[in-house]
């Protein structure tokens, strides 16, 4: 279980130093924050190619989840200037 | 800080240290599921309550990690470690005393599937007389295998573990150091978790591979001088299999933390 306990703590440790790093820069809004984590854990999800094919199925709906809550804010913002 | 250490302490409670509590438990749901609670209230009174986003943005940060600990929690296998290491002990136990008996003390030849009917297997010639045997078309999956017309071309046809781990491989490797390496790689470190990264080079007929971190230990029975220690029967079989070519453990060895294989490649 080595390899999950790594890829954990990356996406912990880059979740949080991303969050330091936003607060520092001033950030104050949320969807800026939400679209930061979902790139991130896209990337290192596709980062850590030895997983295995159980794993990666699962991980596979948590990313169609984070995507569909991007796009919900994606659209979202498209209507905000659209409206 | 909080959070990281929350996830650091489950996984050195159970998912490193006791293996058997990370599997009764499952401390990765656990954790996902204690993540997602406090994620969502954090969020809600961040947002809601307080109106700080960059605490609202802290509890989605913990529900992100909360479902990917739940997703991957529900990967862990049913059967604990100790049940695991029961059932190999015997098979293992069996096949030394059967070596043993037999008083077989050639190098096991790892054949492919194709020449070892359905799996890739290893082969104990029970007669030698220096030379390797050639062994050209598949053998019957008997356990008393005849590979020659003279009666002593006879041997041991053997299921090992490497039998085992080449059917847990998505795809069958070809036959190159790159794909051979993303193999081993993949079956060691992703779905084993016995070494961290392996190597591969090829020249002349010989391969030779670098497995860092192994965390299995070799023994010292007789059967394992004859099949090889455990993460080199895995790689004679994964190669075998990528070369569809019989394979020989030539050289183990463990150096600094490295395990070094080296095979050579038969005809």
């Amino acid at each position: 279980m080595k390899i999950f306990n790594r890829y954990i703590l990356t996406v912990a440790s880059i979740l949080l130093l991303s969050t330091v790093l936003l607060i520092a820069a001033g950030q104050n809004s949320l969807e800026r924050y939400f679209t930061v984590y979902v790139i991130e854990a896209l990337v290192i999800t596709e980062l850590y190619v030895y997983l295995n094919q159980k794993a990666r199925r699962g991980l596979n709906y948590v990313s169609v989840l984070l995507f569909g809550g991007f796009a919900f804010i994606l659209c979202f913002q498209i209507l905000k200037i659209l409206l | 800080m909080s959070l990281l250490m929350l996830i650091l302490c489950q996984l050195a409670h159970s998912g490193v240290g006791d293996k058997a509590a990370l599997i009764n438990r499952n401390s990765y749901t656990c954790t996902g599921f204690s993540l997602l609670t406090a994620g969502f209230f954090i969020a809600a009174a961040g947002y809601f309550i307080f109106q700080l986003i960059w605490l609202a943005a802290l509890g989605i940060c913990m529900l992100i990690l909360a479902s990917i600990l739940i997703a991957l929690g529900r990967t862990i296998p049913k059967l604990s470690p100790e049940v695991c290491g029961l059932l190999l002990e015997t098979g293992i136990e069996n096949i030394a005393s059967l070596i043993e008996e037999l008083g077989i003390k050639t190098k096991a030849i790892y054949l492919p599937s194709s020449l070892a009917s359905d799996c890739p297997r290893a082969f104990l010639p029970l007669h030698s007389n220096g030379s390797r045997p050639q062994i050209t078309k598949a053998l019957p999956r008997r356990l008393f295998a005849r590979y020659g017309t003279n009666p002593e071309d006879i041997g041991l046809l053997i299921s090992t573990i490497g039998s085992t781990a080449v059917t847990m491989l998505e795809t069958k490797p070809g036959a190159t150091a790159t794909e051979l390496e993303s193999a081993l790689t993949s079956l060691f470190s992703g779905r084993l978790g016995v070494a961290d990264r392996t190597r591969v080079i090829c020249y002349n007929g010989t391969i030779k591979v670098e497995i860092d971190k192994p965390r299995l230990e070799n023994g010292t029975s007789w059967s394992q001088q004859c099949l090889g220690g455990p993460l080199a029967t895995v790689v004679a079989s994964v190669a075998a299999e990528a070369w569809n070519k019989p394979m020989t453990i030539s050289r183990e060895e463990r150096n600094n933390g490295k395990y070094f294989i080296e095979l050579e490649v038969g005809k």
